[in-house]
């Protein structure tokens, strides 16, 4: 870090092979040592998503624990108006699917370094953030701004984990209702396709590929293993065994066989605990 | 080196297959021993073991008769044959080297080319010692002083070697190879053994050798010994020059009289040989005659007659059967390891070759048994109480254990005491019961496992200042006992005390065993050593777990004939009773409240019967039962171990499952409710109301469940609060309901109730493919949700089950963890893991017997760990005894096949034989073989404390982690650390916030704060943030220190990449962007991340190296 540092220059950004600018960033302005941001514009092969405009979204790196998404939205609105801001463990390619759930039920997340998605008002923003000088720190606490950490932070914590009574039932009550609907909804599609392959006056089924993704009946994998299973035992039980002589022989031969490797592994088995000197009895 | 290996092991397979067919034959199979040995130091250390693979030409080719002969014997003779070839690698470890014998048949025969020119010297009194020089000191404690008689100096008329080894039954390691220096019959006298004449002259002939010998260079320092501890037959040690000749070998010098000198009609066991008056120098009024036997002196000088009778009776049989000497030498390893074979009354070889002898002529046993077999029986035989004394009423009265020789005049065994013999017996049974048990590795617990004293017994206590016994000789009234000792008052009182405290202690304990007197050395400038310095007699009792603990002695009713008795032994102690069934009798109450107290019962008794009855006064007396419980005893008014504090949780629990039972308006109803919690299993190390415990709440399975993984989550959150709140009706229970729990406060405990839904974890693993395809995939979320709702509430009620038949099972846990905790391992062997461990050593505890006492429980446990080869075995703890012979083989195949991917440590349990769940996060290797060497460590330092009272007293030690290995230490505030009180070294000021005063029931209103500890808030926030860099260690026990550790690999500077970044630094050389740890940075983060609760950062930067 020291060695760059000189090589740029203060006042000078800071721009390492790969393309990512580094910024330094201090907890408060007393702290002695800083941690480094590796910021870049965030960029994709195939646009998946729309929460993250290609020319407005900032990829920063080396988010320490101590800035929760509030805080970070708040150190970048020095460089224009930030209108998101996404925390993720790794850098991943688009948010979580499933249900939107309440945060009481979500589980509790990492409190690790963390990879961040800025989303900025103005594709302006993102090129003031990269040339930002490496030497004048952003500051995570001041007067205006405290972060909680520590036991401070904890006994927060252990408050807020008394939620009430009500606001658990609404929760629970409001996730069921939707719940409902959604099955409710998945039924009558099925039932609908159930409709369509009913036979027709005449007894003629009309057969349709319907939705894709879909299939008339859910395959799983257990069954397609059962029947496969099934198969082997008809097969099997057709088979004699022990009948003709050569079978018998067979099976002696493969119980000599048996022994001789047992014999061999108990044999290689003492050659190692005889290199470790396993057998001195004291 | 893997086809290097592999030759080399075909090598072996070839040689293993040669002396096993010579092993019958007993022809040469020196040769082949030889040139083995060779291979093993050429051998490769590290050979690894790899799953044989033999081509199909080797397997299938056709059997010869030979080969298919020798699968059968191995088969059918042994249950395993790998058990066969392990005695033969041992055999082969113990067995003398040709080299050696050699070194040994030419000192033998320098050292009897000196003795046959000793010089004659002139014709002296007894007592005139005037002749020797200073340079050789007489080997007798010369007690009284004048014996008469003439003794003069002349050279032996043979010199024969006896004993084990020119038997061929010598094994190492102390090589002892004994020379009979028979004194010339001019010497003696026949009358002289009377009044010790002939043992003093054979001590003075002794000295004269000594002093002849001490003018030849060719010869190491000589020192005397005695004969089994028998002041009475001194002995000559001589080694060859040089500086590693001590391990070599020894030659022992006996001197013994010529053959048939005297008559054995002298040493009949009710013969008189030494005369009162002689002894007390006093005229005794009762000269009519009558004098008291002298048994054990007269066995003494018997036995110096016949060594060379047996050992042509030994030789004549050994002759008739090929594997005698094998079987000898297992059966001395056997005894060896049992602590059995050397001392004062020891079973040792010369009798082991005899015991075996005297099957094979009886044909007990034939002639054409293997070594192994002979072993067998061996034991067997000394399992079955009397067969080894076939013998006269006279000798019975006269010795405790009578095994007499074939020329029926001596007792072999006549130093033994009866405890001995007990302690004997029980070591056979309790090896037969495992021999043949497939689930032991029989090898290992019957001829590898030591079995010191503090291990094998529960509790173990000390005689020190053995010079108080003489009081006791007094007290006892043991006058011509002592004369029969000639003066050694130790092994005088040993009988006595030994009966004194079976008497007392009665069906308290299984066994009573004590330790053998060391055979004493000292140099021959020296006089001898006084009886005084021998070092403290240890006992060692082996506890009734049921009856051990009870405070009452009821004894007889008050008017029956044995109430006297009764009243005799106990004294004082005793007084009349009367009991609820209305009878009124005898009986003693010992003091004792809490669990820990009563375990220490048997030390009341002891102190009491022995300062009653033997004058022993309770400073002589080191009691080792329970030093080690003081780590985790709490309490200041009743000290207490946590068994009480155990019990009350698991009786509110008990509680309020019945009560969550009886809930009625519940959607569904319930199945089962659970403890999970090491509380609810006995083994909880810290009791603080500021924890709760955890109990998992099965619910009825019904199509009323959703499938969905979300829909589980709230319809769970809605049963927690629909439970606290008819909780709170019923029973006015505080509640607090979250998404993942329901904590209720109940009679001053917290408990974690956790609501749980049986195809829970089969809904994670099911998902839909893009194709619409049902695919079950395990993952993590769904392991880790069977481990809390499934596998931990069985395991915590299965070892709740063998709490109830083990009581002391819950304290040895408590012990472990502790030590874990203390040594900072507690987050590489978890608690369940610590406690599978333990459970173990109960489930299986061959070659011992279930621990007794917490103390020799986790001495066991700690050599468990040190010991154990996890890289080679699995650990089985079979939980129940679900699995049988054939499970443990597949467990044992299974892991050979797929070790790699294995955990290091792998524990296999009934209902997990292939997985190892509960190691698999846990531990690493390196942390591993560190837990092995601290656990060797402390074990080593624990043993040495118990047994020796002038080391430094401080169990504590070993529960103090050395920190200096650690390249951070992270301090935190006192007052901030919950359960200080419990630290290993707890401060003067303790802070009591949190702690509720007063009777906790009263204050049911509100609920109070629980479960919050900012230390584990802490390090799991450091190990989330820094995980990748370092090791966290803490304490969780009230420790106040975190210590850190760097991972080596996190510090090689990376080039950039996106995934890894975190925390560290860039530096640009070229067009290369290298990162390393931002150390600084990271330092002061623990600083910011810890607020408040960090005192100070101390790195130690001088141990770093990047």
């Amino acid at each position: 870090m020291a060695s760059s540092k000189r090589k740029h220059g203060s006042g000078q950004t800071c721009v390492i092979p790969g393309g990512f600018s580094v910024l330094s960033l201090k907890f408060s302005s007393d702290s002695a040592a800083s941690h480094s941001l590796y910021v870049k514009e965030h960029r994709v092969r195939a646009q998946s998503h729309s929460g993250r405009p290609m020319d407005r979204t900032l990829f920063v790196l080396n988010v320490p624990p101590y800035c929760p998404e509030n805080v970070v939205k708040e150190l970048f609105s020095q460089f224009g108006s930030v209108q998101s801001v996404e925390l993720k463990d790794h850098p991943s390619s688009s948010p979580d699917s499933g249900p939107r759930l309440s945060k009481i039920f979500r589980p509790a997340e990492k409190q690790g370094f963390k990879v961040g998605y800025i989303v900025f008002q103005n594709a302006s923003s993102v090129s003031a953030v990269k040339s930002h000088a490496f030497d004048v720190p952003l500051v995570v606490q001041t007067k205006e701004r405290p972060v909680k950490t520590g036991v401070q932070k904890w006994i927060q914590q252990y408050t807020e984990s008394f939620i009430p009574k009500e606001k658990l039932q609404k929760d629970v009550d409001d996730f069921m209702m939707d719940y409902d609907k959604r099955k409710e909804k998945a039924e009558e599609q099925q039932r609908k396709e159930a409709e369509e392959q009913q036979e027709e006056e005449e007894g003629w089924v009309k057969v349709t590929r319907g939705h894709k993704g879909t299939k008339a009946r859910p395959h799983s994998e257990v069954a397609n293993k059962k029947t496969l299973q099934k198969e082997m035992k008809k097969k099997k039980r057709k088979e004699l065994m022990n009948f003709y002589t050569w079978q018998h022989k067979n099976t002696q031969k493969e119980h000599i066989a048996e022994l001789r490797k047992k014999f061999e592994e108990d044999k290689q088995r003492i050659a190692l605990l005889r290199a470790q000197r396993k057998f001195r009895p004291y | 080196i893997q086809p290097l290996a592999h030759v080399e092991s075909e090598d072996f397979t070839n040689k293993t297959l040669t002396s096993s067919d010579e092993e019958d034959h007993n022809e040469a199979p020196t040769e082949a021993k030889r040139s083995k040995k060779g291979d093993a130091a050429v051998d490769d250390s590290n050979v690894l073991y790899h799953p044989v693979k033999l081509s199909r030409s080797d397997l299938y080719r056709p059997p010869t008769a030979e080969e298919l002969n020798q699968l059968k014997e191995a088969e059918s003779l042994f249950h395993c044959n790998l058990l066969k070839m392990q005695m033969e690698e041992l055999l082969k470890e113990v067995a003398l080297s040709e080299r050696r014998k050699k070194l040994i048949d030419s000192f033998v025969q320098r050292v009897t080319k000196l003795l046959e020119a000793v010089p004659e010297t002139a014709e002296v009194e007894i007592s005139d010692l005037s002749w020797l020089s200073g340079s050789a000191k007489v080997p007798f404690l010369l007690l009284p002083q004048v014996t008469k008689g003439k003794f003069h100096m002349a050279p032996p008329s043979s010199v024969d070697p006896i004993g084990s080894y020119p038997l061929g039954t010598c094994i190492k390691p102390h090589v002892v190879v004994d020379l009979a220096v028979t004194i010339p019959a001019n010497v003696l006298h026949p009358k002289d053994v009377v009044n010790q004449r002939y043992p003093r002259k054979r001590a003075l002939y002794l000295a004269g050798l000594a002093q002849y010998l001490a003018s030849f260079s060719d010869l190491g320092p000589m020192r005397y010994s005695c004969l089994h501890g028998n002041r009475l037959r001194p002995v000559l040690l001589l080694i060859p020059p040089g500086k590693d000749s001590r391990s070599s070998f020894t030659v022992r010098l006996h001197a013994c009289p010529p053959p048939g000198f005297f008559k054995p009609s002298r040493f009949h066991p009710l013969r008189n040989n030494i005369r009162t008056e002689w002894y007390t120098g006093l005229q005794t009024s009762n000269s009519e005659g009558i004098e008291p036997p002298t048994p054990h002196y007269n066995s003494s000088i018997l036995g110096d007659l016949l060594p060379k009778a047996h050992l042509q009776f030994l030789s004549a049989v050994s002759s008739q059967c090929p594997a005698f000497a094998d079987g000898v030498a297992l059966l001395k390893v056997w005894l060896r390891q049992r602590e059995l074979h050397q001392g004062a009354g020891c079973f040792n070889g010369f009798l082991a070759s005899m015991l075996l002898a005297y099957l094979l002529i009886t044909h007990r046993i034939s002639n054409t048994m293997t070594a192994y077999q002979l072993l067998k029986y061996n034991i067997f035989v000394a399992k079955d109480p009397d067969s080894s004394a076939p013998s006269l009423a006279e000798f019975h009265s006269a010795f405790q254990v009578v095994f007499v020789d074939p020329s029926g005049h001596l007792n072999m065994c006549a130093d033994m005491t009866a405890c001995t013999y007990k302690q004997l017996q029980h070591e056979a049974s309790v090896s037969m019961q495992f021999w043949d048990d497939p689930t032991v590795d029989g090898f290992y617990s019957l001829l590898m496992t030591p079995k010191p004293m503090i291990r094998t017994s529960d509790h173990v206590f000390q005689l020190c200042e053995l010079v108080k016994l003489q009081s006791s000789c007094k007290k006892l009234n043991l006058l011509s006992e002592l004369m029969d000792h000639s003066g050694d008052y130790i092994h005088t009182t040993l009988p006595l005390i030994l009966s004194l405290l079976q008497q007392g202690l009665g069906q308290r304990i299984q066994l009573l065993t004590h330790s053998l007197c060391p055979d004493p050395e000292w140099s021959v400038s020296n006089e001898p050593p006084k009886y005084k310095t021998q070092p403290p007699i240890s006992f060692g009792l082996l506890l009734r777990p049921e009856l051990a603990t009870s405070v009452l002695e009821r004894g007889p009713p008050a008017d029956s004939p044995k109430a006297a008795e009764f009243r005799q032994l106990w004294g004082s102690r005793s007084e009349l009773r009367r009991f609820q069934d209305g009878a009124i009798t005898e009986a003693v109450l010992w003091e004792g409240e809490s669990m820990c107290q009563k375990r220490l019962i048997p030390k009341q008794i002891i102190t009491h019967v022995l300062k009653l009855h033997a004058d022993i006064p309770e400073s002589c007396l080191r009691y080792v039962g329970a030093t080690v419980d003081d780590v985790i005893k709490k309490g200041s008014e009743v000290p207490s171990t946590g068994e009480e504090e155990s019990l009350v949780v698991v009786q509110a629990f008990d509680d309020l499952s019945r009560k969550l039972w009886a809930l009625e308006d519940l959607p569904l109803s319930i199945t089962s409710v659970q403890g999970a919690h090491p509380a609810l299993r006995y083994t909880q190390v810290k009791f603080s109301v500021l924890f709760s415990h955890l109990l998992i709440c099965h619910m009825e399975g019904s199509g009323k469940w959703p499938h969905d993984r979300f829909a589980i989550r709230h319809i769970r959150a809605a049963f927690h609060i629909r439970m606290g709140e008819l909780l709170k009706k019923h029973h006015n229970y505080s509640y607090k309901p979250c998404p993942t729990h329901l904590d209720v406060w109940k009679d001053g405990l917290a408990f974690r109730i956790q609501v749980a839904y049986h195809r829970e974890p089969q809904v994670l693993r099911e998902s839909l493919t893009a194709e619409g395809m049902l695919v079950v995939r395990d993952n993590e979320e769904a392991q880790a949700l069977e481990m809390a709702t499934i596998h931990k509430p069985l395991l915590t009620s299965t070892l709740h089950g063998l709490q109830q038949q083990n009581p002391c099972f819950g304290a040895v846990c408590r012990l472990a963890k502790r030590w874990l905790a203390a040594q900072l391992f507690s987050d590489d062997i978890t608690e369940d893991t610590a406690d599978l461990l333990v459970a173990s050593l109960f489930l299986q505890p061959a070659p011992f017997t279930p621990p007794g006492s917490p103390q020799v429980g986790f001495l066991r446990f700690l050599c468990l760990l040190s010991t154990f080869d996890w890289r080679n075995n699995p650990l089985v703890v079979n939980l129940n005894n679900q699995l049988t012979g054939t499970d443990y083989t597949e467990i044992k195949n299974a892991f050979m096949a797929s070790r790699e991917s294995l955990p290091v440590m792998f524990i296999a349990t009934p209902k997990d034989t292939k997985q190892s769940m509960w190691t698999k996060r846990a531990p690493s290797i390196q942390m591993l073989q560190r837990v092995m060497v601290v656990a060797a460590e402390s074990l080593k330092v624990l043993e040495l404390q118990l047994m020796d009272g002038t080391q430094i007293q401080d169990v504590r030690v070993v529960l103090r982690p050395p920190l200096d290995a650690y390249d951070a230490l992270i301090h935190m505030n006192t007052n901030q650390v919950p359960l200080l009180c419990h630290a290993v070294d707890p401060p003067g000021v303790n802070f009591k916030r949190g702690v509720i005063t007063g009777n906790a029931k009263a204050s049911s209103g509100v609920l109070p704060v629980i479960d919050y500890n900012p230390v584990s808030l802490y390090l799991t926030e450091l190990r989330d943030a820094f995980g990748d860099l370092a090791l966290f260690f803490c304490d969780p026990f009230g420790g106040t220190v975190i210590a850190v550790l760097w991972k080596p690999k996190a510090f090689i500077k990376a080039p950039f990449k996106t995934s890894q970044a975190s925390a560290r630094s860039v530096e640009v050389t070229g067009d290369e962007a290298k990162t390393f740890p931002n150390v600084s940075a990271i330092l002061e983060d623990f600083r910011i991340l810890g607020k408040g609760l960090v005192k100070s950062v101390e790195a130690k930067t001088e141990k770093w190296s990047f």
